[in-house]
């Protein structure tokens, strides 16, 4: 791999994840989020030579509704700018990408959704092929049921195992102040709540939240100055797949196999377990146990068997707001390695394995390697 | 940018109010089919995707490219999607020559389309804004107001609007690809009725479906291909917001701002002697004078004297849209990477009957929002 240029995570805000901000418009959530993401990495918004956010116009409700936030994420007089209808983390991959090409050298990365003004049931089915697909009524519960089913049945894991993840991450989830759902229940009690779509049960699909999200990144030379530990991106990768759900295996992830293997080379690094932890963009126990897999983990069911800490965040399970969920897995990875994971950070971690997703049963997928130390020298 | 961008193919679809035919897989495919062709690549030739839009509402379907990443021949690739308005035609092919500019992708594929007959741009184009009445306008609704400043502070005279729509029809008539392209004289549009005044029926955009695809390359590839590549001397993209107290609507800042920064980038100093062919955003006639004027081709107020001299027709000194431009052709998403296509094949000596003779350098233009979203790239013969 040849050597690119050092970036890196230097700055990172969110609005609370609640069920519903019934007294905010996305503008008025975002505002202080921008403000605060700048005031964390010690500069002013004239310091910042581009910006990108990731929303979507289905999620607000309206066409054009990136439009709304020029005037909270500081486009006066004009920026550089533009917009991803993607989740933020694409937005954080295409301001890595100019900062590679030296087309800017600070940025800010905005993610928003206001997702109790709609119905995601009825919006996230809108994403599936219009013939086939979305005319069956699917939504992201059901087609994440017919991948969990697909998996169970190879895998042999069971309900039991199921479970256990959750649980896993709702206790994970019970010492994160900046997730949605924030108490342990234990896979017992998990076991009990109703199916929503067999065989996933309630506690195992996350909550229906809103956010907004401001992450900040600079290159090599500024970022020193913003942070005082900024968080290095060693290699990104992110890869899509076909969407026909009878195309392509439900049970594994090639996608993220392939990221993961180009991020992983581009970072130097020959595999996860050369991170101390690592992040995951699942929103069901199914589709953790596939990532798993793809990345070459354990499963984790029975116990820890060493390796990286996985999921310290809570994961999407424990909070699941929409254009916000990848780009809050990046924050996770640079909370860990920069000292501000609070009570679940994982002591001496150097180096984390980011994930996060896009579309139905794990459709893209991008993977981040990123470092307490320069990666290029 | 760090390394040079090239153009290598271009390819689009015919362009109409209904292609019946196809279906957005299908109707992307095309395009996509013919840029590849054009580059004389294929698919797997391909390092990564960049696909734009305008808002998803206009088909129904959220988020395309989960779906169209079979069409794309986007399987097992990366694949963005860009929506910045109406200039994300024109900011799609920008952020596909980032991707090459990077030196992380050798080649990228970018495309952009709009099928609207399969919605509805009028519902789609007028969203709701918080604490402002909904006008249900559409953009013509939108845009009139701002063009009936412009007359009023320019003192233009009422014919220009007609003047500039009936050169676009001629324009178009040229170009093969085009969708309105039967005759249509200055007195036809004077005659056709007020829609959102001044603005006339026939000085409108139509609603059309179609999709264009553009393969881009780095130097060394781009040198290995079949035949002389336009090379991207500079681009941009420039926003400011809907509400800022004093905002020039009619010349927004961000648009001078986008033509200063490219003109620089490309070392030019004197755009109106030394840019050959010019495609401009023009969803509606008054918008020729007024980016001549914003993208400084034209002083301030003076865009309207180019125009009633005829300077910016097919054959004269600065030929504006020779491809018949928005005006004929609108396929939301898409009519901005037309203009980047349109001057990239201008380049390349390759636009046909519409090939505006010895041109070196062009400039492509797309702006959208409230006049807020402005993305200019300028293209030339040499690196």
């Amino acid at each position: 791999m040849s050597k690119l240029r050092n970036v890196a995570i230097v700055g990172f805000a969110q609005a609370p994840i609640v069920a519903e901000n019934p007294h905010r418009t996305a503008p008025e959530m975002l505002y202080p989020v921008v403000r605060q993401a700048l005031a964390n990495a010690n500069v002013e918004r004239k310091d910042i030579d581009y910006q990108c956010a990731g929303s979507s116009d289905y999620v607000d409700g309206r066409a054009f509704s990136f439009s709304q936030v020029m005037e909270v994420m500081g486009a006066w007089p004009p920026v550089q700018d533009s917009h991803v209808e993607m989740d933020a983390a694409w937005a954080a991959h295409l301001v890595w990408v100019k900062m590679q090409a030296e087309e800017c050298d600070a940025a800010i990365v905005a993610g928003f959704g206001k997702v109790s003004e709609g119905s995601p049931m009825h919006v996230l089915n809108l994403q599936l092929d219009p013939f086939y697909h979305a005319s069956l009524g699917l939504d992201h519960v059901s087609t994440s049921a017919l991948q969990a089913s697909a998996y169970m049945a190879k895998s042999g894991v069971d309900d039991a195992g199921l479970a256990q993840v959750a649980a896993r991450n709702r206790a994970a989830g019970a010492k994160n102040p900046d997730t949605q759902l924030r108490q342990a229940v234990s896979a017992a009690e998990l076991q009990k709540t109703p199916f929503v779509t067999s065989p996933l049960r309630e506690g195992y699909l996350p909550p229906i939240g809103e956010t907004a999200t401001c992450l900040v990144l600079a290159a090599e030379g500024k970022a020193e100055k913003m942070c005082d530990r900024p968080v290095w991106i060693h290699g990104v990768d992110h890869r899509i797949e076909f969407q026909t759900i009878g195309a392509r295996d439900l049970t594994s992830s090639a996608s993220t196999k392939l990221a993961a293997k180009n991020a992983f080379e581009m970072a130097g690094v020959k595999g996860v377990n050369d991170a101390q932890v690592v992040e995951l963009g699942s929103t069901t126990p199914a589709e953790e146990l596939i990532l798993r897999d793809a990345l070459g983990l354990p499963s984790g069911l029975g116990g820890t068997s060493g390796g990286p800490v996985v999921n310290p965040s809570g994961s999407p399970l424990c909070a699941n707001p929409l254009m916000n969920t990848g780009l809050l897995r990046l924050a996770e990875g640079f909370r860990q390695l920069s000292g501000r994971a609070g009570e679940r950070g994982v002591a001496g971690a150097k180096r984390a394995v980011v994930h996060a997703s896009g579309g139905h049963c794990l459709q893209q997928n991008i993977v981040w390697v990123l470092g307490t130390e320069r990666r290029w020298t | 940018m760090s390394r040079a961008v090239a153009v290598v193919g271009v390819g689009q679809t015919h362009h109409n109010s209904k292609l019946p035919d196809v279906n957005v897989p299908e109707m992307v495919r095309i395009a996509v089919d013919r840029a590849l062709l054009d580059a004389g690549l294929s698919h797997e030739d391909i390092d990564a995707i960049v696909l734009g839009k305008a808002p998803d509402p206009l088909e129904g379907i959220m988020q395309p490219e989960q779906y169209l990443a079979g069409a794309l021949g986007a399987h097992m690739k990366p694949i963005i999607r860009v929506h910045t308005a109406g200039s994300v035609g024109c900011t799609t092919a920008l952020t596909a020559a980032t991707h090459v500019a990077s030196g992380l992708y050798g080649r990228v594929l970018t495309v952009a389309f709009e099928k609207q007959s399969e919605g509805n741009a009028m519902w789609a184009l007028s969203p709701n804004y918080a604490f402002t009445p909904p006008m249900v306008a559409g953009a013509g609704g939108f845009f009139a107001p701002y063009c009936r400043a412009y007359i009023m502070r320019s003192g233009a005279p009422s014919h220009i609007g007609a003047v500039v729509a009936a050169n676009a029809r001629e324009n178009a008539a040229r170009n093969e690809y085009a969708h309105l392209r039967d005759p249509m004289s200055v007195e036809d549009v004077l005659a056709s009725p007020m829609l959102w005044d001044p603005i006339r029926f026939l000085e409108t955009c139509p609603s059309s479906d179609g999709a264009i695809a553009i393969v881009m390359a780095n130097e060394e590839l781009a040198k290995k291909g079949p035949r002389k590549p336009a090379w991207l001397k500079a681009g941009a993209t420039f926003t400011e917001p809907m509400y800022v107290p004093g905002r020039d609507q009619v010349s927004p800042l961000a648009g001078r701002t986008c033509a200063k920064f490219v003109y620089e980038k490309a070392g030019i100093k004197d755009p109106w002697n030394e840019i050959q062919v010019a495609e401009f955003y023009v969803p509606f006639s008054w918008y020729e004078p007024m980016w001549l004027e914003n993208l400084g081709f034209a002083p301030l107020n003076e865009g309207w004297k180019a125009v009633d001299r005829g300077d910016q027709k097919f054959g004269r000194h600065l030929p504006v849209n020779p491809s018949g431009g928005v005006l004929n052709t609108n396929p939301i998403g898409a009519s901005g990477m037309l203009r980047f296509g349109e001057a990239a094949l201008q380049v390349m000596g390759r636009a046909g009957e519409h090939q505006v003779p010895g041109v070196k350098t062009a400039l492509g233009h797309a702006y959208g929002g409230g006049a807020q979203y402005f993305s200019i790239a300028i293209l030339g013969t040499e690196l």
